[in-house]
């Protein structure tokens, strides 16, 4: 049985979302180029998303397992 | 030479086809060629690189505009973040322990460090030499290379939006630690949560460790992990008849000749003749550079005239009394000296199975020529680890969990032999000593059989600090410097 996630708010924040939403920004860049403000935003979105995801994968340690 | 905007797009232009066709197409390639598949860590790595070459493509579609270059610097600075966090979970291992396969004899996590900081540099050196032109709203038409930059960019991203569909799952899945390799085949495919554990956000995750307090442990004997211990009755008290300069933290015997070592002060060192009453020779250790020495908490003989001290971290110092030591040789190791002792060894200890756990106590086996530590509980790391290092190398030679001998048990199910805080240990007889600053209780280790032989509890005793063995009895040190004389248990 599949075990459920125990972070509800970063449920939908994973890696092929991600790259999706990359590729709507740079389709919008490339062939609409008008839809800039739009473009920019899915862009920060998926960089907040990137690093949330490094953060979630890090176990929740921010920084290294060595001595400061 | 300054950089003209259209020259700067076409400069962009090759440094997205390369980032897109280099590292991030490679990345895919080696996943279908080779059933390479990222980490999660290594996912959000390559995800960056993949957003600093969206970056390009708005500074070549819109021009060099401030808060593209700002997100693009952005990136590189969190790129080179990540690569050194992630690298850092590999840096402690043996050699030829890194993670995944070596692309040119180096690993992606360190590709990914050098690719980004690669990045900064070259955003760095295009701002350098841009020409000073206030950007201009509105829509550039890319040249022939911005126009393939953006479509290479575009198949490139989506087939790594195919290999995160097939390696990491649709939402709400997300990447792996330990992923396995990349298969087409969707019977394949692990789609896990495992990385949502643990739910929080910490600074230091498991290496947040306090530093151990014993003054704060429950001195009463009665509330301890073992039920029914026989009691062990203090036979009387003596005093250390000269003042410390400081509370004492630790006590070692000489058998053969009856001095006593004691470290107090933080990082005092005295030595002591037999009667406890006169200094032969006293040193402030410089707890400070090449090795941290933060604060001594064991002290041992190791034979001759070598002495061991050893602080909570399990760093140690070996010294040696002489006629007359070299002042300017012995400058860096003491804050003061007697003019009479040298150093003659700084190290660390490394454990295994007492990792991530402080000492405070210090045993020489004469016998097996092994100095003993034994580890103390911490929130995160709730175990009694007895290490042993070879007094030839001070490598650690073996480490263990005593196990309960017979006719003792535990007070309740979630007690244990890790709720004991050792604060002083001695070796004899093939046994070692070991006495709790909580429960005030003295644990018998056979060393042969790795079993916890007998136990005691000591009424009286206010947090210990240090033990030593003198022919039948067991010296008990406090931090008042009282000692505690005890019968020492034949069983």
């Amino acid at each position: 049985m599949r075990e459920k996630p125990r972070l509800r708010s970063i449920v939908g924040a994973m890696e092929f979302l991600n790259f999706l939403l990359i590729l709507w920004a740079a389709w919008l860049v490339w062939r609409r180029p008008e839809r800039e403000r739009l473009a920019f935003r899915l862009f920060v979105v998926s960089c907040l998303l990137m690093a949330l995801l490094f953060l979630v994968g890090t176990h929740g340690s921010l920084v290294p397992g060595v001595n400061l | 030479m300054p950089l003209s905007e259209d020259r700067l797009r076409a400069i962009l232009a090759w440094v997205v086809i390369v980032l897109a066709g280099g590292p991030v197409a490679g990345a895919v390639l080696l996943g279908v060629l080779h059933g390479d598949s990222p980490c999660i860590l290594c996912w959000a790595e390559r995800t960056s690189m993949v957003l600093i070459a969206l970056a390009g493509l708005f500074v070549i579609r819109y021009g060099p505009r401030p808060r593209y270059l700002g997100m693009a610097i952005l990136l590189g600075a969190w790129g080179v973040f990540m690569a050194l966090r992630h690298s850092a979970l590999h840096l402690a291992r043996d050699v030829g322990q890194g993670f995944s396969a070596p692309i040119l004899g180096v690993h992606t996590y360190i590709w990914a460090w050098v690719i980004h900081a690669t990045v900064l540099a070259v955003i760095g050196l295009l701002l350098l030499f841009l020409r000073e032109v206030a950007p201009a709203d509105g829509v550039r038409t890319p040249s022939r290379a911005g126009r393939f930059a953006m479509g290479l960019f575009v198949v490139v991203v989506g087939a790594n939006a195919l290999q995160a569909f097939a390696s990491t799952g649709p939402p709400p899945f997300i990447g792996q630690g330990d992923p396995v390799r990349l298969s087409l085949d969707p019977r394949h495919w692990v789609w896990s949560f495992e990385e949502l554990q643990p739910p929080y956000i910490s600074l230091r995750g498991s290496w947040t460790i306090p530093v151990p307090n014993p003054t704060a442990a429950d001195p009463d004997p009665a509330h301890g992990p073992l039920a029914g211990l026989p009691t062990l009755a203090v036979s009387r008290w003596e005093r250390i008849g000269t003042p410390l300069n400081g509370a004492l933290s630790g006590l070692a015997r000489d058998s053969a000749s009856g001095r006593f070592l004691l470290v107090a002060d933080r990082y005092g060192v005295y030595l002591l003749d037999s009667t406890l009453a006169r200094v032969l020779h006293h040193v402030v250790m410089d707890p400070g550079f090449s090795v941290d020495l933060w604060p001594l908490t064991g002290a041992a003989f190791l034979g001759g005239d070598t002495l061991a001290v050893t602080s909570t971290n399990k760093s140690w110092a070996l010294l040696e009394p002489v006629p007359r030591a070299d002042p300017a040789a012995e400058w860096r190791h003491f804050l003061s000296t007697d003019g009479q002792v040298s150093e003659v060894g700084l190290g660390r200890f490394q454990t295994v199975r007492a990792h991530l756990m402080y000492a405070l106590s210090l045993a020489f086996d004469p016998s097996a020529q092994q100095l003993i530590t034994v580890s103390v509980p911490n929130p995160r790391h709730h175990q009694l680890v007895v290490s042993r290092f070879a007094r030839a190398d001070m490598v650690l030679s073996s480490e263990f969990e005593p196990r309960l001998g017979p006719g003792l048990e535990l007070a309740g199910p979630n007690r244990g032999l890790a709720d004991y805080v050792v604060t002083g240990a001695a070796v004899a007889d093939g046994r070692l000593y070991a006495i709790s600053a909580a429960y005030s209780t003295l644990l018998v280790v056979d060393l042969q059989d790795r079993t916890v032989r007998a136990a005691y509890a000591v009424p009286g005793l206010l947090h210990p600090v240090g033990l030593a063995t003198r022919g039948s009895e067991l010296l008990v040190a406090q931090a008042d410097g009282r000692i505690a004389m005890l019968e020492r248990p034949r069983r």
